[in-house]
């Protein structure tokens, strides 16, 4: 074998071949979605979501679904009420300090935390508002009018249960704990429904809550905003 | 100057962890010296942008970290391996790399080339696609420098690099800490006073919040040659400047 010319850059040109051996392709929707979000890095956090991952997406998808069939079965809008626990456990692994291993290298990146954690945030909510949906739509038709009714009302107390373990998981850092503060302020609020009127489905049939629901979401969502704040200004 | 810093200080509650730092460094290779408790790692983190300083003037790259638009131009032309990095178990090697290459808004078409070239520059090319989980405390230290160097920084900031790495690693980091220095302001801090000796141009030890000295390693080395303990010449100057500061902060009091 003969030898190289001089003027070849063999560890250039390595450089080279390894990119092209290593390199990943990304899919199409990650395709997709760095078109939308007009950024790379930004759609390659959010395919990386652990709870967008199939696994995931499947336990969601067997719990919404048995839910479904259970109020197919008793008339009880169960799906109702298990979609905001489902929503705010998946909200609450969605991304943070409590979830992300390298979260002091990515708060000094250019694509920041929070622009991160928004992205995956919207997207975790809706992707389980489409499941959450598609099991109440799949379990209303054949039960009663009660459970017809609450289709979509459970998307208002929904949004304040994500909001809230969303606003716990920044704030303790911990995954965990937002986790369980929403899925037991759920449970809490759907008990007390029960003890008030005799009726599990108060907690999302009842129009006096929503404006409460609204006001808790949107101020736990300030709270997340404050807890992944940009620095403030340094030169003094 | 790449980094300009005045009466800098940053206190978590109570504590004060910087206090009134001063600084200016320029491309090369500088050193951050002191005991644990320092403040080498607080100070690391304000000039990566993880925290704001409490009070003081921080200018990275000519910039003013503290308004968006700046702060984002400076990461991406920043390089950063925190004190502890963490990872993705289920990343490779390469994945890893590129994800934080595309964080910092590197254009996508030079990626590939940037990720291969990072991982070739700290010896971790017969891993590169090795998951995570499975590579050393030494490998995970180097992946951590790939990351950081994989955008060809401007302003490289490496909290205990050589921690973890074998005597024949270390010698090599401290050859590619060298040529970064040519291009880039790296900035490392240790408490490992010869990879300072034999890699650093500038070097400043920092003790309870202080810069206590600010010099070469030669000048550092000098101010041992009385006093101060220790087996190496600059671990005698190292020692004996941080007792003199010790002893001037008591007389003070």
């Amino acid at each position: 074998m003969s030898s190289p010319p001089d003027d070849v850059d063999l560890s250039r040109a390595w450089i080279g071949v390894a990119a092209q051996v290593w390199r990943r392709q990304p899919g199409r929707l990650e395709r997709a979605a760095a078109r939308l979000l007009r950024s790379p890095g930004l759609a390659r956090a959010l395919l990386t979501t652990p709870s967008l991952l199939l696994p995931w997406l499947i336990a969601s998808v067997v719990v919404l679904a048995a839910g479904a069939a259970a109020t197919l079965g008793s008339g009880q809008p169960v799906t109702a009420l298990l979609a905001p626990a489902v929503a705010a456990a998946a909200i609450a692994y969605s991304y943070g300090p409590g979830i992300d291993p390298a979260w002091e290298l990515s708060c000094s990146m250019a694509v920041s935390v929070r622009m991160v954690l928004l992205a995956r945030a919207l997207a975790v909510f809706a992707v389980n508002a489409l499941l959450g949906l598609a099991a109440s739509a799949a379990s209303a038709a054949s039960a009663s009018g009660a459970a017809a009714a609450v289709t979509f009302g459970w998307l208002v107390p929904m949004t304040a249960v994500c909001a809230f373990a969303l606003a716990v998981a920044t704030v303790a850092r911990s995954a965990n704990a937002g986790a369980a503060a929403g899925v037991a302020a759920w449970l809490i609020v759907v008990l007390s429904g029960q003890v008030a009127s005799g009726h599990f489905t108060a907690a999302v049939t009842d129009p006096v809550l929503f404006l409460p629901y609204l006001a808790i979401g949107a101020g736990c969502a300030a709270v997340a905003l404050y807890a992944t704040r940009i620095p403030r200004g340094t030169s003094r | 100057m790449n980094v300009e810093i005045a009466d800098l200080t940053r206190r978590f509650g109570r504590s004060q962890a910087v206090d009134g730092v001063n600084l200016q460094a320029g491309p090369g290779v500088f050193g951050l010296l002191g005991p644990n408790g320092a403040g080498k790692t607080t100070l690391l983190r304000m000039m990566a942008t993880v925290i704001p300083p409490t009070t003081g003037r921080l200018r990275l790259l000519g910039r003013d970290p503290g308004a968006h638009g700046p702060r984002r131009e400076v990461r991406r032309r920043l390089g950063y391996l925190p004190q502890n990095l963490g990872y993705y178990p289920g990343f490779t090697v390469t994945e890893f790399v590129e994800y934080f290459a595309l964080l910092k808004e590197m254009p996508a078409a030079r990626v590939p080339a940037a990720v291969a070239a990072a991982v070739e520059r700290v010896d971790l090319g017969d891993r590169a696609r090795a998951k995570l989980r499975t590579l050393s405390g030494g490998m995970l230290r180097r992946v951590g420098v790939a990351q950081a160097i994989v955008n060809e920084p401007e302003l490289l900031l490496l909290d205990e690099p050589t921690a973890g790495l074998d005597p024949e690693q270390r010698v090599r980091f401290r050859a590619l800490l060298r040529e970064l220095g040519q291009q880039a302001t790296v900035v490392v801090s240790t408490h490992l006073v010869e990879d300072v000796g034999a890699a650093c141009s500038q070097v400043a030890l920092m003790d309870q919040g202080k810069i206590v000295f600010h010099g070469t390693p030669a000048e550092l080395t000098a101010r041992g040659t009385e006093q101060g303990t220790g087996d190496a010449p600059l671990e005698r100057g190292y020692t004996a400047v941080l007792a003199a500061a010790r002893s001037h902060a008591v007389a003070r009091s």
